[in-house]
């Protein structure tokens, strides 16, 4: 499973990390243009968040494919990228499913992949409050050497990605994670609590960790006329996440936290660019992160499909 | 490794986009051009449902004409894909043109664009700012 690119010359030591690069920008490329060409009209109105959840889901039948991916600068080891792959399709106006395929690759070492996860999000009250709920379930099937960095629970810290990739690798992760997502709107703005609780189902105490985020559009009104570049299209935000220790020892010192502003570009296609710089905020942390990703939403999938079917 | 992984989501990915573009983005209305008559009575409950308060509630951009095309926009964005860019309606979602729907006044349409109506289809907007669900019942409010 493991892929190695040979060195070409000493110069570039970390030469293969240029491949990994180039297959991703590749495919971001196909994604841009397929995306920017296709006609399609979306109904997309997530938050530019990476790691933070709102209480907006998929609307039904729509589904929403995003290539993201995660660099870090790595303490005393290679710095690495990790992209994962999300398919995210709207079951109900009130049940979101999600499936994401992981994978890494660090800087003088391998690629490879990680494993899946598979998530689902419920809205357990029909109507808008001032803070509205929404219970999430995500079952995960990964190996130690997964580095999306999705959510930071427990005691995780940068060190933990300073393994190689063969011995993070042996590690089987068979998790199970609940979040307790609290969301509000506001004059535009939206702001975000979540609440995490991740047990690994072999063995283990529960571990936690938070994330909490607020974020707007540049502007809250449309103008008539059709437009890629003008404000409304924008989202601006900002979101903060760590671990809060386990069940043995809550505690918000020896794990890791971060800060990352992030803005989002929503094309009226249904194509949509995130782009966020994160900041470790001590130093159990990351120095830097920067995550992008790409997505295109594709109105009533689910309707199309059972069409072939008919 | 990379390889045969990126082949593997563009083999997934161009799956996903065949079945996406084997139906088109709009489908056609099941019932013409007559007003269809099916069981709206979820809906009409789901607007009565919303507070009497929103009933006083006023459109900040009513009698604006340029609210009226940027609500026809956002409606073309979000609305048309279910309930077809003529506003009347595909498979469960409902024609917009029913007497019904355009007695709602235009608080209790935002009212119920914020909200919804989860249990039977319809998703909450409320991640849309006001100001643009407030443009979206100007378009409404035109198709009468």
């Amino acid at each position: 499973m493991r892929f190695r690119l040979r060195r070409i010359s000493p110069r570039f030591d970390s030469l293969w990390i240029y491949g990994v690069t180039r297959v991703f920008v590749r495919v971001a490329v196909c994604f841009f243009f397929l995306f920017v060409v296709l006609p399609q009209r979306a109904g997309a109105q997530e938050t530019p968040y990476f790691v933070t959840y709102s209480h907006h889901l998929e609307e039904p039948g729509n589904l929403e494919i995003e290539l993201s991916t995660n660099y870090a600068t790595q303490k005393g080891g290679n710095d690495f990228i990790a992209p994962w792959v999300e398919f995210e399709y709207g079951v109900k106006a009130w049940w979101t499913s999600e499936f994401y395929l992981d994978s890494q690759g660090t800087f003088g070492d391998s690629a490879l992949y990680t494993g899946f996860r598979w998530e689902n999000r419920f809205r357990p009250l029909m109507h808008e409050h001032w803070i509205n709920p929404v219970l999430y379930v995500e079952y995960e099937n990964t190996n130690g050497a997964d580095k999306t960095m999705i959510e930071v629970v427990g005691f995780d810290t940068q060190a933990d990605h300073a393994v190689p990739n063969t011995e993070a690798r042996k590690e089987h992760q068979h998790e199970l994670e609940t979040k307790l997502i609290l969301s509000s709107d506001c004059k535009g703005w939206n702001i975000s609590e979540n609440f995490i609780g991740e047990k690994n189902l072999g063995h283990d105490p529960w571990e936690f960790g938070y994330a909490a985020g607020a974020s707007r559009p540049l502007r809250l009104s449309v103008t008539p006329e059709a437009c890629n570049f003008c404000l409304e299209n924008f989202v601006v935000g900002a979101e903060f996440y760590g671990g809060l220790g386990t069940s043995w020892n809550l505690t918000t010192a020896g794990t890791s936290h971060y800060a990352a502003p992030m803005v989002k570009w929503q094309l009226p296609n249904g194509v949509s660019f995130r782009v966020s710089p994160g900041f470790g905020l001590n130093s159990n942390s990351h120095a830097f992160l920067l995550r992008w990703g790409v997505s295109y939403e594709i109105d009533g999938f689910g309707r199309k499909v059972r069409s072939l079917f008919r | 490794m990379i390889r045969k992984l990126t082949s593997g989501w563009l083999l997934v990915l161009s799956i996903t986009f065949g079945i996406a573009g084997s139906g088109s983005a709009t489908s056609p209305n099941p019932s013409g051009h007559g007003e269809r008559e099916t069981d709206d009575r979820g809906v009409l409950q789901a607007i009565a449902q919303a507070p009497v308060k929103t009933r006083e509630w006023r459109n900040p951009y009513e009698d604006q004409p340029s609210a009226l095309l940027a609500g026809k926009k956002l409606f073309m964005q979000h609305c048309a894909e279910c309930h077809g860019a003529n506003g009347r309606g595909i498979g469960r979602a409902l024609n917009l043109h029913l007497p019904y729907v355009q007695r709602a006044t235009p608080g209790e349409l935002e009212w119920f664009l914020r909200n919804g109506n989860l249990w039977a289809g319809m998703p909450s907007w409320s991640g849309l700012p006001e100001q643009r669900r407030w443009q979206i019942v100007s378009y409404l409010k035109s198709l009468r």
